[in-house]
Parts: C-alpha cells; structure tokens; sequence
C-alpha cells in the first residue's frame, strides 16, 4: 500500500518530509534488557483499547444509582455483543495495570529515573494512581455489592489519613457515605476527568522519551552497543507484540468474562470475604497487619501514614539516589527497589490466597 | 402440649416451601445457548489463525528490512533507484 497520491497531497500541505527524517533518524540501543522497552508500548496500546470499549459501553451505561446495575445487566445480556465489549474492558484494564507496574519496576530496577529523566518517572509514577484510580471509579460503575462494600473501604480508608483524609474521603464520596453522588462523581471522574489527564500526562511522557531518547543501564552505559532504528524495525516488532496482547485480551475476555453481582444495597451488611482488585491487595493486607490500637494511636492511621511515606519514598526516588545521577552505580537503590517489589509480590499473594 | 406440637406442624410446614425454593440465579454474562458458544468459540480460533498469520507476515517483512539494510541501501525505495 503505497498511495503516492496520497503522500503527495500530504507532502504539498505539510513538512512531510522532516517527519519522515526524525522518523528513520530515531534508532534505539539493543542489548539484553531492551524488552522492558515493549512495556511502554503495550501500555499504550492497552489504553487506546480501553478508550475505545469505553467509548462503547458509554453509549449505553446510565449513571444513575436506581438503573446502573440494570444498564450493565442489559449491555451483558440483551445487546449484541455487549458481554463482549464489557468483559474486553475488564480485561484489558487489568492487564493496563499489570503492566504499568512492569513497567514501574523495569524503570526502577534499571535506574531509568536517573537524571536526566527524572521528569519521567514523575509523570509515569503519576500515571499509574490515575491508573489505578480508574480501576477503582470503574469498579463502583458496577454498582453491585461488592463493589459498593470496595469502594466504601477504600474511601474509608483515605480517610484515615491525618489533616487532609477527611476531604479526600467527603470530596471522593460526595458526602458522608457512598451513594447515589458517589457513583456520579466516579462516572464523571471515569470518564472525563480521568481521560484528560491521562492523555495530558502521557502525550507528556512520550514527549520527553523523544527529548531524552531511550534510557541505557548502568552497567552497559560505558559499552557501545548496537542501534537498531525505530523506523521499521521496532515498529514492526511492536506491532507484533501488540497483536500478541490483542489475541490474550479476546482470550481472557472469551473465557472469563467477569461477573456481575447483586444491585449494592447502601442498607446491607457488606458480603463476606470481600476482597479488593488484585492491584489494591498489597495495601488491603498492610493494613491487616496493623492492630485496631498501637500506644494509644489509631492502628489504620499510623498504617496509612506508613503506606503514604513508603509511596512517597518511591516517588521522590530521583532526588535520593545521588549515585545514580552522577552515573555511578548504587547497589543500595538496587536492593531497595528488590524490596519494594518482593514486599508487593509477597503482599499480593497472600492477600491473594487469604 | 397441644401448643408445641401445633407450633412444630407449623413449622414443619415450611419445609416444603424452603425445599422449592431456587437457589437465586447468577446474571449470565457469556452466551448460553450452544449454538452461539459453539460460534464464539470458532470466532476465537479463527481469530488466533489470524494473528498467527499476520505475526508470520510481519516477521518476514523484518527479515527483508534488515537484509537490505545489511546491503547499506537505507529502503526499498532506494534500491529501486540504485537500479
């Protein structure tokens, strides 16, 4: 498919040509870790399909807490591939998350936050709480009692949090309690505040992976390692990775499409073994392990705050690690990052298995 | 007595009722009929010949982009003009 007409009309109107130059002129560096390079661009691909399923389900979603669960009911059973598109959404939100935590732990594991890209891991980092964010204003869409029991726990639990905890939890639930102007306020976060963000933050972040170019390890930052160019090459090797995903995403979504539980009951007493998202598990057992009392202090305060500072620390993790930025290698930065990531897996599994 | 035994009736009563009643049904969220998930099923067999076939497409591209690119000509395009 070459259309040179096409290209001509193009070329006529617009700097084709610079485009095409920057294009083949970009090359990426390969050596053996350059496959975390393809987690980037799986997150990208994951997000174009949740805004497209989610552009879908839009259509026919009524945000209102007495006709929510009914809509969703009809999209599963009455439209024409709705439980399709809907268990495509789950999906592919599950593996979005999934993988920006890979990504995560790529960057910080081989330093890819070192000056000059700290504004990356900035960016990425808040990427990610939209991320999961969107997970959690789209669990509540449901308006089942499950999701309804999550989301009242999570907001709670914001609100454990000293000074600003009992804002953060008036202004996510819209009032004292998760209701009807919770679901609104997550419908209108879900898709539109969300959304921009996200487009904002990423057109951002890709912006400064072109200003800075691929991220080199340490350890390799001294050898001369073979360029391999971004144009054809790497885009046809993502593009294949990319239909990879694709076919797990219709798999996933073909053979466990998600359930559906019982319109949430604001009066009800929440269902048992309630558990979060798999992505909030680590959080949910961190804060098992903290007593109702510790020396006369709330137990879940003192564990929230301790959560807050753990996620701080990981944040503002360019500005500590000196070493790195001057080029050096910091195998203290190395062990702490084994630390976070062994802490999540660990905690994740037992929430899992619990 | 009369009242003990009048209440266990009562209450024997029930069972038949609690015995009758359904267990409450789960909201389906994947096609029940045979017929449609025998065609859901096909759909997603097809669908992975597909990507199997597109995946093998593409890997033969990339190995005539990197043979011309070995040969120092920067595309297709170029080596036709070589010509």
């Amino acid at each position: 498919m070459n259309c040179p007409r096409l290209k001509d009309w193009f070329g006529e109107r617009y700097e084709t040509a610079a485009l095409k130059k920057f294009a083949r002129g970009k090359v990426l560096p390969t050596h053996r870790y350059d496959l975390w390079y393809y987690t980037g661009g799986i997150i990208l691909f994951l997000f174009a399909l949740q805004f497209i399923t989610g552009m879908l389900l839009a259509l026919y979603y009524v945000p209102h807490a007495e006709f929510a669960h009914k809509s969703i009911i009809e999209i599963v059973t009455k439209l024409n591939m709705g439980w399709f598109f809907r268990s495509l959404h789950h999906w592919g939100a599950q593996l979005a998350i999934l993988a920006l935590f890979v990504h995560l732990f790529a960057s910080l594991l081989l330093k890819s936050y070192r000056k000059p890209r700290e504004l990356l891991w900035y960016s990425g980092f808040v990427l990610i709480g939209i991320a999961i964010f969107f997970g959690l204003s789209g669990y509540l869409l449901l308006w089942d009692e499950r999701a309804f029991a999550a989301v009242r726990v999570a907001t709670g639990g914001a609100g454990a949090l000293p000074i600003l905890g009992g804002f953060i939890k008036a202004f996510l639930r819209g009032g004292i309690d998760v209701t009807g102007e919770t679901l609104t306020r997550f419908y209108a976060f879900h898709v539109a505040i969300l959304p921009l963000m996200t487009i904002l933050l990423m057109v951002l972040h890709v912006l400064l992976v072109q200003v800075h170019g691929m991220s080199v390890p340490l350890s390799l930052k001294d050898k001369t390692l073979p360029q391999e160019p971004f144009f054809p090459n790497v885009v046809y090797k993502d593009l294949a990775v990319w239909l990879v995903l694709l076919g797990i995403v219709v798999t996933l979504a073909t053979l466990l499409p998600p359930e559906i539980g019982r319109k949430a009951d604001p009066l009800a007493a929440p269902p048992e073994d309630i558990k979060p998202e798999w992505y909030f598990l680590f959080l949910f057992q961190t804060l098992k392990l903290f007593p109702g009392d510790i020396f006369g202090l709330n137990g879940e305060t003192i564990a929230i705050l301790l959560i807050s500072l753990g996620i701080l620390g990981l944040f503002i993790l360019p500005l500590l690690d000196k070493k790195s930025s001057r080029g050096e290698r910091s195998p203290l930065f190395t062990a702490i990052g084994i630390c976070y990531l062994a802490y999540f897996l660990v905690m994740t599994l037992i929430g899992y298995l619990s | 007595m009369k009242r003990v035994i009048f209440f266990l009736w009562a209450s024997l009563l029930n069972v038949p009722f609690l015995w009758g009643q359904e267990k409450e049904k789960a909201i389906e969220v994947f096609p029940s009929t045979p017929y449609y998930q025998y065609i859901v099923y096909e759909n997603l067999v097809i669908f992975w010949a597909a990507i199997i076939g597109l995946l093998i497409i593409i890997r033969m591209k990339l190995k005539e982009i990197e043979r011309v690119q070995k040969l120092g000509l920067e595309d297709e395009e170029n080596m036709a003009s070589h010509k």
